[in-house]
């Protein structure tokens, strides 16, 4: 769990299905994610979506009565599909997302975009830390980092990688940490395992 | 906050519209434009009938574009507090009446995907307001009104206001229509709004919690005032010394402020916690929607605008 050291850091409880649905659609970004979950706790129908990476593991299977898990070769393909079913759900769905921040921050972007609020749509932090950082000043997006300063996919700069976290841009504010004496930098340290 | 008699309105018109509804339009004594309201904006007016005092709420239907006008309806309630048949039997064209500026505790929601209206009786009136905004700034809703069978032509015409949309007029009571059935097949980001009597009201929001919807998808408006009578009971106010004698037909707040006191509010309406008040002793019975479960439970504070005591006697750290 995330130590929160600025307000607009997100913090994240454990997934707990709601009790009041009328159908559940819960999102791993990794199929271990989904193996010590609670199943049957619910009355209200439950689907499991998750990456699979394995494109001879695809398409929709049904576990114990009313589980269907669907699984999707890569997280875009993922996401274009539930943009899909979004614009088509109801009022009375609850929606889960569970796996890395950059991963549940893309589906709280659609969740949003398709008018879910708080009161529907329950992230949860699964796996490693490494941060989505978003380049100030070029307005890049650098994955997949795990130090206090990363250098910019975009422009190249060396940011340095802050606490504060945009939910619009699913991703970690990055600033030019050198800008003053350039080339001079502080020590690097691996912070986001 | 709002002082009493802010506004002096004179009515300008006053119409009955069906037996038991009057329309009524009231523009400023001195002509002066009144204040701009937004879709399901209320006023509450100050009536006085000899010795008795009545502070009602009543949806503003429709404000005059130049803010010179505001319109009500009110229907007659004989069994009610008794400010609705004051109007319906004292008021006429020319009646100078005190007012409140109009607050808002049922405004539309700005990121609601659609607008799912449902209506009960004279609940039509916010919905009515909400119409003409949706006139100026189109947006996806569906309204369902239910009425009895003998008014449906009066509430028919009224809704003529209205352009696009969907508007569904039901002559017949709520459990007669599949409630459950529309409120299953909502598009998901749909804010659901309803405004009727109290018993229709609960049933409404019953029937979308158990289809799953989210409490901050509902909203739900009670004519203002619809809670504030109760049982009698006294209030003791420990740092003013008073002890005040709390009336059936009155809030604990209108006591309090009628005793000379005049402690915070905004909203009167149990939604904004400005009047929050600590209980040093007695049972409150809470009617507002403003503090927690948890906090209604211990029991230390109350809004006084809504919530009133549950048995003879009440001390209040005012």
């Amino acid at each position: 769990m995330p130590d929160p050291s600025i307000p607009s850091r997100p913090r994240y409880k454990p997934f707990a299905l709601m009790p009041a649905a009328r159908s559940h659609l819960v999102i791993a970004e990794h199929a271990e994610d989904l193996s010590d979950l609670p199943a049957g706790s619910s009355e209200a129908p439950i689907e499991f979506w998750v990456v699979a990476h394995d494109a001879r593991a695809l398409g929709t299977q049904r576990l114990n009565g009313s589980v269907e898990i669907t699984r999707y070769r890569s997280v875009p393909h993922l996401l274009d599909q539930l943009t899909y079913r979004l614009e088509r759900e109801y009022v009375g769905l609850q929606l889960y997302a569970i796996g890395t921040e950059p991963f549940i921050w893309d589906i709280a972007r659609l969740a949003r975009a398709h008018g879910l609020d708080r009161d529907e749509f329950h992230p949860t932090h699964s796996g490693t830390l490494r941060r989505r950082v978003y380049c100030v000043h070029c307005r890049s997006f650098t994955d997949n980092v795990s130090t206090t300063i990363a250098v910019c996919s975009g422009c190249g700069a060396h940011l340095q990688v802050r606490d504060h976290f945009s939910q619009r841009l699913a991703a970690f504010m990055g600033v030019q940490v050198d800008a003053e004496v350039p080339g001079e930098l502080p020590p690097i340290e691996e912070a986001y395992p | 906050m709002s002082s009493p008699g802010a506004l002096t309105l004179r009515v300008r018109e006053a119409e009955m519209i069906s037996p038991l509804l009057k329309r009524f339009i009231l523009e400023s004594a001195d002509r002066a434009p009144l204040p701009s309201t937004g879709p399901g904006a209320h006023l509450r007016l100050m009536l006085t009938d000899g010795q008795r005092k009545f502070r009602n709420a009543y949806s503003i239907a429709a404000a005059a574009p130049d803010n010179s006008a505001y319109e009500i309806i009110v229907r007659s309630v004989p069994r009610s507090r008794g400010g609705s048949v004051f109007l319906h039997e004292h008021v006429h064209a020319g009646t100078i009446i005190e007012a409140d500026f109009p607050g808002n505790l049922f405004p539309l929601s700005q990121v609601a995907r659609k607008h799912l209206l449902i209506g009960g009786g004279i609940g039509i009136t916010p919905f009515l307001g909400y119409l003409v905004h949706f006139k100026k700034m189109p947006a996806p809703f569906e309204l369902h009104h239910f009425c009895r069978v003998e008014e449906e032509t009066t509430f028919g015409q009224l809704l003529r206001r209205a352009e696009g949309g969907k508007i569904h007029l039901h002559p017949e009571l709520v459990t007669e229509f599949d409630l459950a059935g529309m409120l299953r097949t909502q598009p998901l980001g749909t804010h659901l709004y309803v405004c009727g009597p109290e018993i229709f009201m609960e049933l409404v929001l019953a029937a979308a919690r158990s289809q799953g919807w989210p409490c901050s998808k509902l909203h739900s408006e009670s004519f203002g005032g619809a809670h504030a009578g109760g049982a009698p009971f006294v209030a003791v106010l420990k740092r003013s010394g008073l002890e005040i004698h709390v009336p059936e037909d009155q809030t604990l707040l209108e006591a309090i402020e009628a005793a000379g006191v005049e402690p915070p509010s905004l909203c009167r309406g149990g939604a904004c916690g400005q009047c929050v008040t600590e209980i040093l002793e007695g049972e409150p019975e809470h009617r507002d929607h403003y503090l927690s479960a948890e906090e209604h439970a211990a029991g230390r504070a109350m809004m006084i605008c809504v919530s009133r005591a549950k048995r003879e006697r009440i001390v209040l750290d005012l």
